[in-house]
């Protein structure tokens, strides 16, 4: 039945078999090794037991032995192919481990030619994403935009609570938590847009913290960021305070800043080990019957938007 | 109070509790108040209009029969998995109405029917429950019932611990279903994501409610893991040797060795977040010197082993069903053994394996990764056994036998998946996505199956009757059609970038799956109706459906001697072992009807009120807690301590029925299982306690 439904599906619709850079690549491959591997030993098994499920039912009269219940080579046979199996699987899983390394991924050995690695601070907010370009100056709500080709790194905290960052098509999933930096890294071959989005659960807005990425060429990229850059406001810390206030970004639109205060960042991550948090109003968690959208100021659209 | 920050009013007298907090305006949370109380009022309506108060409190309430404490586990257990099964229908009706950004809002939700905190709510609720107020108590039940058959033994070493165990458990079932009418429940998953469980996150009762019936409820099973292991080890009948023990009794034993070990984790890992909720102490805070990951690995190291307390067991079933319905000795009963206890070792060193994502290095990832795929070798094992226990069988596909099947198959999908989320870079791609979900389902499914199985197996040798075969089968179709709609659906969804826990989708292509799983629930909706008719139908034609001992003729461990149902004293006189498979090996010298020559007297334990009361008194602190009444709470803290106390000084605890009361009673066949219409003298007597 499932299968049916499917049918009138694209690739498309399945992010995870459709890789757009060598981090995802890697992962698919090992996930079609794994399968491979591992479908050696259960496809005959549910074939055997299928089969002895016919051949021995009561009502066939088939040969019947009442007493066999043991044989040494048998268990033997038993122990060993799983084992061989298993050490198989593991020497894979890790090359697997070390190729996607979120720190030092094998599958980015080979330097993109001449460029130096794009940095990206990831900072989850409830309930929003925020990506800082330290080395640009510019900042941007809920939307990414990276150049294809060249590596790029993210440095990623949250102020309140545990988020995944995750981007299908190009970046495994990785924990973003507060008061505490996590790395990751990726390459994309192909220019486009493709979705990300928190893969783990973070309160009321979780659902919403989509964000688009959009692949573009150096030239593209460079365009992009002068134009950011060319606009007005300045995205200080006292400003983001306000914009890390519980905030669900109903209709996903984002907001782009020319200027960041320096050293953001770390600013953030040693606030939340100073204990700062954002505190969720029991208003929001209590009695559930309030639609969403009816909770200003919290929940009105981010500040300033453009 | 000045401890923490709390949001909100408090009182002494009432703590946080004020009369907002159950007048709620909400559809489906009236709705369901309103079924609640009809359901509440009628069932309390018919036992007193059919005066069966003193009975049920005489016979069932404070009893410290095994059996009786282990059925009334399975109730609960059935209760809880209704209530579950209605939140996983609700998961799934607001998942399918709230695709795409187009998608309609009801009941002042803006997609769907649910808002996010109330969505939250219900599948935090649907997985608490499911795996720690329906499965757990389903199987220690099971276990209680079957494990003194099975070696012999006349009751559990501590029966009185065993009725603490099962009160205590119920009372943490009881706040479960007390949040969803005062206050409400935690958003924060079952598996309660830190820090969104510290004060500042969740402000309202929710999680406490969550905490404190975990707490309250695993100091239970905690207690019935020590009650178990010492009946196993300890009151094994003459000749039931280590190595004549039945299968489910080893699995018993090994289970109960991972919970016994892994749930005082929880009862720390819960009561240091009750220090951060409570006392503003800083263990899982991101700040001030807490580390949030603690918790998440103190809940693992607990969560993990939990998988296999739940799995054994079922292993433990589907490898004395399979045998019974094939005619033929389990094969590899050694090799059987060794990988029970081979799961059991590796079960505490790979919990790492839930959050391989938090970025750990290759180093650390690549061990247990490796340590998860070592756990497949013994399951795979156990796969192999079964199907040559099948080989040259002859076999019946009674209701037990097809789901003991159904579950292997589901456990070579869930093993499949397993094995591929164990690798980090496919878990990369897929944690937290909803193919986690249809794989711990496939699991956790497998342990639902074999429960069903054991029921149906099982039911005989306690009530005496069979149970309705016709329904029985229409109920193992439409639950096994469900489960694969639903299942082989998510997996697709999972491959589709469906991540878990969204109240609102935004992908509309996910739509056509979404409704197949939805047909998929329709389908356990009929499983249900068919359930519930079977018992009707075989409580009806009871009297067709009678069995002697052996109730499929084909039994092989030794609880398959006793007389079925079985009388309140298991066994009239000491059962002697003589080899594996026991019951099989009368049948053999042709011994089955062989009925003991003297008789000796019997003592069986007394009734007491004590551990009900306990279990109240326990319900009563954990409301208290909840709400901060500390009145409330420190009063029935010290109860249970009082009434632990004043239970220590009662003297005569055994009540001892004489040989010829035994002989009367096996001589003419009267009728002392524990559903009988006329009490048996000695119970009767049995006086309660205070």
């Amino acid at each position: 039945m499932a299968p049916l439904g499917l049918g009138g599906c694209s690739i498309r619709q399945f992010p995870l078999f459709d890789p757009a850079g060598p981090i995802s690549g890697a992962e698919l491959r090992f996930t079609i090794i794994d399968v491979v591997v591992v479908l050696c030993i259960i496809l005959p098994t549910t074939v055997a037991i299928c089969l002895f499920m016919w051949r021995y039912r009561r009502s066939r009269n088939a040969a019947y032995d009442a007493t066999w219940s043991r044989s040494i080579p048998f268990e033997i046979a038993m122990w060993g192919i799983p084992l061989a199996i298993v050490a198989l699987l593991a020497y894979f899983s890790l090359q697997g481990t070390f190729e996607v390394n979120p720190y030092e991924p094998g599958a980015l050995a080979h330097r993109a030619a001449g460029r130096r690695a794009l940095t990206i601070n990831v900072i989850a907010t409830d309930w929003q994403w925020l990506f800082v370009y330290p080395k640009q100056h510019i900042a941007m709500v809920d939307d990414l935009v990276i150049p294809a080709g060249r590596d790029i790194r993210f440095r990623l905290t949250s102020t309140s609570v545990v988020n995944d960052f995750y981007i299908p098509q190009l970046i495994g999933m990785i924990d973003v938590m507060p008061g505490m930096r996590t790395k990751d890294i990726t390459r994309v071959r192909r220019r486009g847009t493709y979705e990300g989005f928190s893969a783990d659960l973070s309160g009321a807005g979780f659902s919403w913290m989509r964000f688009p990425t959009h692949v573009v060429s150096a030239a593209a990229f460079r365009d992009f960021v002068a134009k950011i850059q060319a606009k007005h406001g300045n995205l200080t810390y006292a400003r983001f305070e306000r914009l890390a206030r519980p905030t669900i970004n109903l209709d996903e639109k984002p907001a782009f800043f020319p200027a960041v205060a320096p050293h953001l960042f770390g600013r953030i991550v040693a606030a939340a080990l100073h204990g700062k948090t954002y505190t969720t109003p029991e208003h929001l968690t209590a009695h559930m019957a309030e639609n969403a959208r009816h909770h200003a100021p919290y929940l009105e659209q981010a500040v300033n938007r453009h | 109070m000045s401890l923490v920050h709390l949001q909100g009013s408090w009182t002494p007298w009432l703590g946080r509790l004020t009369l907002s907090v159950i007048l709620y305006h909400n559809g489906i949370v009236d709705g369901a108040f309103v079924f609640a109380a009809v359901t509440g009022i009628v069932i309390l309506g018919v036992i007193t209009y059919y005066r069966k108060w003193g009975y049920l409190i005489r016979e069932w309430i404070t009893s410290l029969d095994h059996k009786k404490i282990g059925v009334m586990y399975i109730l609960i257990g059935l209760v809880m998995m209704f209530r579950g099964f209605i939140d996983a229908l609700m998961i799934r009706t607001q998942q399918m109405m709230a695709d795409g950004p187009d998608s309609p809002g009801h009941l002042q939700a803006l997609h769907g029917y649910l808002p996010p905190y109330h969505f939250d709510q219900i599948y935090s609720s649907h997985g608490t429950i499911m795996i720690l107020f329906a499965v757990t108590p389903i199987l220690v039940g099971l276990m209680n019932l079957i494990v003194p058959l099975q070696i012999g033994a006349r009751d559990m070493a501590f029966p009185y611990l065993n009725a603490v165990s099962l009160w205590l458990t119920a009372a943490g079932a009881g706040l479960v279903m007390a949040s969803l009418f005062i206050g409400d429940f935690s958003h924060a998953g079952w598996i309660g994501l830190i820090p969104l469980t510290e004060l500042p996150y969740s402000p309202g009762v929710g999680v406490d409610y969550w905490m404190w019936a975990i707490q309250i409820g695993s100091v239970g099973t905690t207690l019935g893991t020590v009650n178990l292991i010492a009946t196993i080890v300890k009151m094994r009948a003459p000749g039931m040797t280590w190595f004549r023990m039945p299968i489910f009794t080893w699995t018993a034993l090994s289970t109960n060795i991972i919970g016994l070990t892994a749930f005082p984790v929880l009862g720390v890992a819960l009561a240091l977040l009750g220090c951060d909720r409570y006392l503003g102490t800083h263990f899982y805070t991101a700040g001030l010197g807490g580390n949030l990951m603690l918790f998440t690995d103190l809940f693992w190291i607990w969560g993990h082993p939990e998988v296999y307390f739940l799995v054994l067991p079922a292993f433990g079933i589907i490898s004395e069903i399979i045998p019974t319905f094939s005619e033929r000795p389990l094969f590899g009963y050694i090799t059987m053994v060794a990988a029970t206890f081979a799961i059991a070792g590796i079960s505490w060193s790979v919990w790492l394996h839930h959050f391989f994502t938090m970025g750990a290095g290759p180093d650390v990832n690549g061990f247990f990764s490796v340590a998860t795929m070592l756990v497949g070798i013994p399951t795979g094992v156990k796969v192999f056994n079964w199907a040559f226990t099948l080989y040259r069988g002859r076999l019946r596909f009674d209701t037990p036998m097809l789901w003991a099947v159904g579950a292997v198959f589901l456990l070579l999908v869930g093993g499949l998946t397993g094995m591929m989320l164990a690798i980090p870079p496919i878990n990369y791609t897929i944690h937290n996505s909803v193919f986690v979900v249809a794989h711990f389902h496939c699991m956790v499914l497998v342990v639902a199956f074999s429960i069903f199985g054991a029921i149906a197996y099982w039911f005989p040798k306690v009530f005496g009757f069979r149970l309705d075969e016709h329904n029985g089968k229409r109920v193992f179709a439409c639950f096994s059609l469900g489960t694969f709609l639903v299942f082989a659906a998510m997996f697709a969804l999972g491959f589709m970038g469906m991540t878990r826990r969204l109240d609102y989708l935004a992908d509309p292509h996910w739509k056509p799956l979404l409704i197949v799983e939805e047909i998929g629930v329709f389908f356990y909706c009929v499983a249900c109706y068919y359930f519930f008719r079977m018992l009707h139908v075989s409580i009806r034609d009871r009297a067709k459906n009678r069995v002697g001992a052996d109730a499929w003729g084909t039994g092989r461990s030794p609880e398959w001697i006793a007389r079925s149902p079985v009388p309140f004293y298991n066994f009239a006189a000491t059962p002697h072992f003589n080899a594996l498979d026991e019951a099989a090996w009368r049948r053999g010298q042709g011994l089955s009807d062989v009925a003991p020559r003297d008789y000796e007297p019997i003592a069986t334990p007394k009734n007491t009120i004590a551990p009900p009361l306990i279990g109240a008194l326990a319900f009563g602190f954990g409301f208290g807690m909840v709400w901060r009444i500390w009145w409330m709470a420190g009063l029935s803290l010290i109860a249970i301590i009082g009434v632990v106390i004043l239970r220590s000084f009662a003297t005569e605890t055994e009540h001892v029925i004489s040989a010829e009361q035994i002989r009367s009673m096996e001589t003419t066949g009267s009728s002392v299982g524990i559903v009988t219409d006329h009490i048996s003298p000695p119970v009767a007597e049995a006086e309660a306690f205070l």
